[in-house]
């Protein structure tokens, strides 16, 4: 019994290994997907997340200092309550935008893009290691709220940004043109006008 | 070729637009409702009559846009204390009793409409909840008596 438990246990995870082999050879409009989902997510975090105008509003010690002013502990809960969910969603967005980032350099920019093994193991590293800030980050903002680790803030903007780098320089085969032509979009209608 | 020209009277446009009328509405606040309110909620296309009559619709539209996302970011942009600020001096200039425009502002929240269509979640989510905050700092003041309070604590009284 005990043996046909070990052997469907071993079928199951052969099958799954399969199934994740197939998978990662996906076709060529899947990795098309990934490398744009991966532009895409390149641009979010260089544009709208990692500028310090934005961390630095959300994370903004004198608005707190501002709201402890008034000695209003409804106010103070309200607004430390507010801060924490815009936080909070601010570290979410970048944890998914870094998994397309990875997502992307497991499968695609090794076909187009000559990173050497010792970038890609640094690489892999600082994925892993900005992935596990971003958990611990996420815990430590809904636990002790939006003030509770600044330097942990620094270190996901920091590495986030030195991903962001290696990143951009793995998609330098990949012009805005291509890009636009992967989203089906016109080649021409770069700008609005 | 023909988009550089396009960019250039955008440019030309947005420069007249920032002299003309823009100059005389000092607040980002104030800045952001009137662009917003240049836009036609069912096409998303802004129209400026006096713009219009030098410039192509399209160029005036683009114009507008650029204009509206720089009085977001200027506005996301304010502290807190100076967010209150504006919104203080706006009900005083709207010259609405500061009691309805909270309690219509708090139930409409009338400046999810207000942002520009191309604004990022997380930037716009963070200016909603920087206008809740506001509206609490303001109904606060006006629930609490008369009394002196320093300039720039939330409490201060609010202008009549």
């Amino acid at each position: 019994m005990i043996q046909l438990v070990l052997y469907l246990v071993l079928g199951a995870a052969f099958l799954a290994s399969l199934y994740a082999f197939a998978r990662r050879s996906a076709s060529a409009e899947g990795g098309a997907q990934i490398i744009l989902r991966a532009r895409q997510a390149l641009s979010a975090l260089q544009a709208d997340l990692l500028p310090p105008r934005v961390f630095e509003r959300i994370f903004a010690n004198g608005d707190y200092r501002y709201i402890i002013s008034a000695g209003d502990p409804a106010l103070t809960a309200m607004f430390l309550s507010e801060r924490r969910k815009i936080a909070l969603s601010w570290v979410e967005q970048i944890r998914r935008q870094i998994v397309s980032l990875r997502e992307f350099h497991l499968g695609s920019a090794r076909l187009h893009s000559q990173l050497s093994p010792r970038v890609e193991a640094r690489l892999a590293f600082e994925f892993f290691t900005l992935l596990c800030v971003c958990r611990f980050l996420q815990l430590a903002l809904y636990l002790r709220g939006p003030y509770a680790a600044p330097r942990m803030v620094g270190r996901v903007v920091a590495v986030a940004a030195r991903v962001c780098a290696t990143s951009e320089e793995a998609m330098g085969f990949l012009s805005a043109v291509k890009v636009d032509r992967l989203a089906g979009k016109s080649a021409h209608k770069i700008t609005a006008l | 070729m023909n988009n550089v020209l396009k960019r250039t009277d955008v440019l030309q446009a947005a420069d007249d637009l920032r002299r003309r009328t823009l100059a005389s509405i000092a607040r980002p606040l104030d800045r952001l409702i009137y662009l917003a309110s240049t836009r036609d909620y069912n096409t998303g296309f802004y129209y400026h009559d006096g713009l219009a009559s030098r410039f192509a619709q399209e160029v005036v539209c683009e114009a507008l846009a650029d204009c509206h996302r720089e009085a977001f970011q200027e506005l996301v942009g304010a502290s807190l204390e100076n967010l209150v600020a504006q919104m203080e001096a706006y009900i005083a200039s709207t010259q609405t009793s500061p009691h309805d425009f909270v309690v219509a502002w708090k139930k409409l929240e009338p400046y999810r409409v207000a942002v520009p269509v191309d604004s990022d979640t997380l930037t716009s989510d963070f200016l909603f909840s920087n206008f809740r905050i506001a509206l609490a700092i303001l109904q606060a003041r006006l629930n609490t008596p008369r009394t002196a309070a320093p300039a720039s604590s939330p409490h201060r009284l609010l202008a009549q």
